[in-house]
């Protein structure tokens, strides 16, 4: 096991932090006791020292706010580089557990929030695993309980054993998991490009790194948006408040459908893809009777009404955004080409989104082989190969100690030298 | 490209109309000349229909030469400014401006509608007319059923967009990048900057002197005004009021008008705390729009007295939420209905 980075222990770099220190680096080093910290730190020095090249920023570098987790657990915001340079140099020097970079320019970007002077941001959308609220999620997933530190299989609301309900979930997120995100994020780039009139090239798509994919959207005409626009977009992409009204009738609280009057109803946006998921065809942008008596067949032909069955298609169409994350412009945004330290794979971009695979594209390439303690007994596909964690100690390399031990369900294993 | 004359008799708010007085050399002091005594008496019954019987019958004299109909009309037009400025009541200047904006969003659609396929000047007028006071880019798209299209963040600039929830960019036809619009969707989305536009002009109207004959009219009116509508009194202080209804009250006190979610809110909500027909008509009155036949016939069907409806009830925090009218405050907390309020008050 070579190690090309600095020292691999972590009082020496925590002494070359002491070094430079900058007024927002003040970095306390509550790691010493914690091997999988250390042992994370180092990982992650070194991938970042192999693989800077991966690391995605536009041309204005100087005018982003950047953020840094350290594996103490703070965020130290606000921090500014003039250049790539300048910032990977940081970044292998700290190590940090996670780095995020403003998708916001500003005049002087290491201002407090007030005297930032914003410039305008890139419009971004989060698509997360957690929104989807899918079945498998409930079996695979994992309980972690904060008080007794058991670790359960699947979902539960509280500890089996001690019966806490300070427990966290394990997301280990499977393929089903994956093309369901996948879809969502086929539904957003379709309704940015029809709807909106943003070209594809200017939509740029990035696995998480954990259970979800982020959109940078790199477009002039939507950088200015304040934020209350972007909360319109957002209403618009979830379809909340939608009116039934805009397809040309009305449905009242007894699912009575009464006609609207006759107008020009364009057929495009959302109007074009609910009729087409209702099945429902307008002649020549026009409601005619053949429209008419087909309403009244879905009405007659299922159980949940016309309202449901429409509500239902609103639910299909939606696309399962996180709002606060596109309206928020002030906020700092995971760097794409950085480890996820929730999974320890990368924000990765995606080329092809029908083939991509996270577990082989965004691992590290860090294969090294580590001897590893799991807590649980699991079942992991990382680069095709199939990896078969049994509880107690394993030989494995390095890409998969990181995601383990950054899930939490297994310790990276140090020989007592005592 | 340049409107008939007749044209700019409907839109005296033009600058191209102000010219047509200007260039006769009108003085505002003139205005005490006898010759213009059957102007004043025109512009002052408008206001008065407008602001005391809340209607909109104010008729354009098309019996005259072109140049002297419009410039009667922009005349007409400045006086009506220069009297609301000189009662200097909000509540008077936002009744008025929003009457007058009502008249002019008429013409506009009357104009949109008469104008057909190829009578395409008429509607590159028509939006060269908003293009320069509202400054919104418009595109006419012949092709597709003669839609009018703004690009989405143009169509956002307008507040329209968020306040109510037919014109929230969810329930809007949007494609590639526009935002598209029916003649008369357009002139509904500039009715807010129409309006704004009135108030701005007749806070600009700053005469050196005014001449008596405004003077006297304006204090009539002021004080009929005041007669009419003394202050509004706290309502029911013995309750919680939830902060979306006192914000609503807020409203009315300021002589804005109100939204439609916003009217049902109130309505309900008066209903539920059992106030009278009476009472809730009192409020009601200070509507800016207010029609006392309509409001009545509303209130009794949100009451449920009307035909075989039921009664609607108080909508949910989350409704209100949703069409942007819950303004929270620590008071609220857990509770997913406004009328809990009360509740809570009258079960200590
Ligand atoms: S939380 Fe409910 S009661 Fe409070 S202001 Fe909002 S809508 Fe009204
Ligand atoms: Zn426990
Ligand atoms: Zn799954």
């Amino acid at each position: 096991m070579t190690s090309p980075t600095t020292s691999s222990h972590t009082s020496s770099s925590s002494d070359k932090l002491k070094d430079s220190i900058t007024d927002s680096f003040n970095y306390p080093h509550s790691v010493e006791d914690d091997p999988n910290k250390i042992w994370l730190e180092k990982v992650f020095r070194k991938h970042y020292f192999n693989s800077s090249s991966e690391i995605e920023l536009d041309n204005y570098v100087s005018e982003h706010e950047f953020g840094f987790r350290l594996f103490d657990g703070y965020i130290r915001r606000h921090l500014n580089f003039k250049n790539k340079r300048e910032l990977i140099a940081s970044i292998i020097k700290f190590s940090p557990s996670d780095i995020f970079c403003s998708p916001a320019r500003y005049q002087h970007p290491s201002a407090s929030m007030d005297q930032k002077g914003w410039i305008g941001a890139d419009l971004i959308f989060d698509i997360d695993g957690k929104d989807l609220q899918l079945d498998c999620a409930r079996i695979h997933n994992m309980t972690f309980c904060k008080n007794c530190k058991l670790i359960e299989k699947e979902v539960h609301t509280s500890c089996s054993k001690c019966n806490s309900s300070m427990v966290q979930i394990v997301e280990l997120p499977c393929q089903n998991c994956i093309r369901n995100l996948k879809k969502e994020v086929t539904k957003l780039v379709e309704v940015l490009h029809d709807d909106f009139g943003i070209e594809n090239n200017s939509i740029n798509i990035f696995f998480s790194g954990n259970n979800g994919f982020h959109i940078h959207v790199v477009d002039e005409s939507f950088f200015n948006l304040s934020s209350m626009k972007r909360s319109s977009l957002t209403q618009y992409l979830l379809g909340r408040g939608y009116l039934v009204d805009n397809l040309g009738f009305r449905i009242d609280k007894s699912d009575n459908i009464t006609m609207l009057p006759n107008k020009i109803y364009y057929n495009k946006g959302w109007r074009a893809r609910l009729l087409s998921r209702l099945h429902l065809q307008l002649k020549n942008h026009r409601i005619d009777d053949k429209f008419m008596r087909k309403i009244t067949q879905i009405k007659e032909t299922n159980k949940i009404g016309i309202s449901g069955v429409i509500n239902n298609q609103i639910q299909n169409i939606s696309v399962k955004i996180d709002p606060n994350v596109t309206i928020d412009i002030h906020r700092i945004f995971r760097l794409a080409g950085t480890i996820n330290s929730k999974s320890g794979l990368v924000k990765s971009r995606v080329n092809n989104l029908t083939t991509f695979d996270p577990f082989k594209e965004s691992c590290i390439r860090e294969d090294a082989l580590v001897k590893l303690d799991a807590f649980v007994d699991t079942k992991l596909f990382f680069n095709g190969t199939s990896y078969k964690i049994k509880t107690g100690i394993n030989n494995i390399p390095e890409f998969v100690a990181v995601y383990i031990i950054s899930k939490g369900i297994g310790d990276i294993y140090i020989e007592k030298l005592k | 490209m340049r409107f008939g004359n007749k044209d700019l008799a409907r839109y005296p708010f033009l600058r191209e109309a102000l010219s047509y007085v200007t260039k006769n050399e009108f003085k505002i002091e003139d205005l005490d000349n006898s010759e213009f005594y059957h102007l004043v008496e025109k512009a002052k019954r408008k206001i008065e229909d407008y602001v005391f019987e809340g209607k909109l019958a104010y008729q354009i004299d098309y019996n005259k030469t072109h140049e002297i109909i419009v410039q009667e009309e922009v005349i007409i037009f400045l006086i009506s400014l220069l009297l609301i400025k000189s009662i200097s009541i909000d509540s008077v200047t936002k009744k008025f401006a929003l009457f007058e904006s009502m008249r002019f969003e008429r013409y506009l659609i009357s104009d949109l509608d008469n104008s057909n396929q190829d009578d395409k000047t008429v509607k590159l007028i028509l939006y060269k007319i908003f293009e320069d006071l509202f400054q919104t880019k418009v595109d006419l798209e012949v092709d597709i059923f003669n839609f009018y299209k703004i690009k989405i963040s143009d169509y956002l600039d307008h507040p329209i967009a968020f306040q109510e929830r037919e014109w929230n960019l969810v329930n809007r036809t949007v494609d590639k990048g526009y935002v598209y619009l029916d003649g008369s969707e357009i002139v509904r989305l500039f009715r807010n900057e129409l309006y704004l536009l009135i108030i701005d002009r007749i806070k600009k109207m700053n005469p050196e002197v005014l001449p008596d004959m405004i003077i006297s009219i304006s204090d009539s009116l002021k004080s009929r005004w005041e007669k009419m509508y003394p202050p509004l009194r706290a309502p029911g202080h013995q309750d919680i009021l939830p902060p979306c209804i006192q914000h609503i009250y807020n409203q009315i006190d300021k002589g804005e008008n109100l939204s439609h979610p916003a009217r049902v809110l109130l309505g309900t909500f008066l209903i539920y705390t059992n106030k009278s027909m009476e009472e809730m008509i009192d409020l009601f009155k200070r509507l800016p729009d207010y029609n006392e036949q309509i409001t009545r016939y509303q209130l009794e069907h949100l009451a449920g007295k009307r035909g075989n409806t039921k009664q609607y009830f108080v909508p949910s925090c989350e409704k209100i939420k949703l069409n942007n009218l819950c303004f929270e405050t620590v008071v609220c907390k857990g509770i997913s209905n406004p009328t809990q309020l009360i509740y809570r008050k009258s079960s200590k």
